[in-house]
């Protein structure tokens, strides 16, 4: 199959990168605002894809060069003629202090990607609003919430763990307000 | 006293000033210890690959703080108060006590 890697989408990209990487048995999660960008169909637009995986860089390394991508530095990986950034993200693949619990797969003509559910992408968002104030994440969350069924019984639940009440209230109170 | 679950003193050194103070940069804790700068740059960025340390630019400073979104971030700041309240105080007095409140800009000391 013929991949035109400038126009490639990251949906395509992330389905085709964890393909290759399953077939040399690496599994691996999409996390972060890649997973923002899916889920808002590019509202949000990411140029960075970063994976949580528990092989070695070293291997994964070997199976991104044999699509191009070369290793930058120590976890991220490039290819000149394509927009986006690969990067690995030390495991294990976490929501605050939680493991994930569910995991969510989209299909494509490249393969599979194993990304987080709309709810967990969320709160991925969130902590770094809770964390450090960031309004970006806090706008990317809300696109999230609002592009997709989230379940916010857990957002509340995970943010009081959190002890962040009173950011997820305003977060709520945002969302809501521009419905 | 971490050195034998961390593999070297100098992440030691890094955490032990990570938990007093709770930011350091490279050049601050190759001054304190009387250093090379790089042996200190090299860890925290075995650190921040692990995703235990973060740092963001302030001018022309790397600023490196515990990564609140570190999953095991309790356990190992617990860990960290126990081997330093095990540290002789000597060597806390030299290194873990230096001056943390403002000193205005231009104030003669």
């Amino acid at each position: 199959m013929k991949i035109d890697w400038q126009r490639i989408g990251i949906k395509e990209l992330a389905a085709l990168i964890s393909e290759k990487l399953r077939e040399k048995g690496i599994d691996t999660i999409l996390v972060g605002g890649a997973c923002v960008s899916i889920y808002t169909k590019n509202r949000y637009l990411s140029f960075d894809l970063d994976f949580v995986t528990h092989a070695r860089i070293k291997d994964v390394s070997a199976v991104l060069d044999e699509v191009g991508f070369r290793r930058e530095s120590s976890r991220h990986f490039i290819r000149r003629d394509c927009p986006f950034f690969i990067e690995f993200v030390a495991p294990p693949a976490a929501i605050g202090d939680e493991p994930l619990k569910d995991e969510n797969r989209i299909s494509t003509k490249y393969g599979t990607v194993v990304l987080l559910t709309p709810t967990d992408s969320v709160k991925d968002r969130l902590s770094a609003y809770y964390h450090w104030n960031d309004t970006q994440a806090l706008d990317q969350a809300m696109l999230v919430a609002k592009a997709q069924k989230i379940n916010l019984h857990e957002v509340k639940r995970w943010s009081e763990k959190e002890r962040r009440t009173e950011k997820y209230l305003d977060f709520l109170r945002r969302l809501r307000s521009k419905k | 006293m971490l050195e034998g679950v961390f593999g070297n003193i100098t992440i030691e050194k890094i955490l032990f000033m990570l938990y007093v103070y709770g930011e350091g940069y490279p050049l601050g804790f190759a001054k304190t210890f009387g250093e090379p700068v790089n042996r200190f740059q090299q860890q925290l960025r075995r650190l921040e690959n692990a995703g235990i340390v973060i740092s963001r630019l302030i001018g022309k400073v790397r600023l490196y703080t515990f990564n609140p979104r570190y999953p095991f971030l309790e356990e190992l700041k617990a860990l960290v108060a126990k081997a330093y309240e095990f540290l002789p105080d000597k060597e806390k007095k030299a290194y873990y006590t230096k001056r943390t409140r403002p000193r205005r800009a231009g104030k003669p000391l």
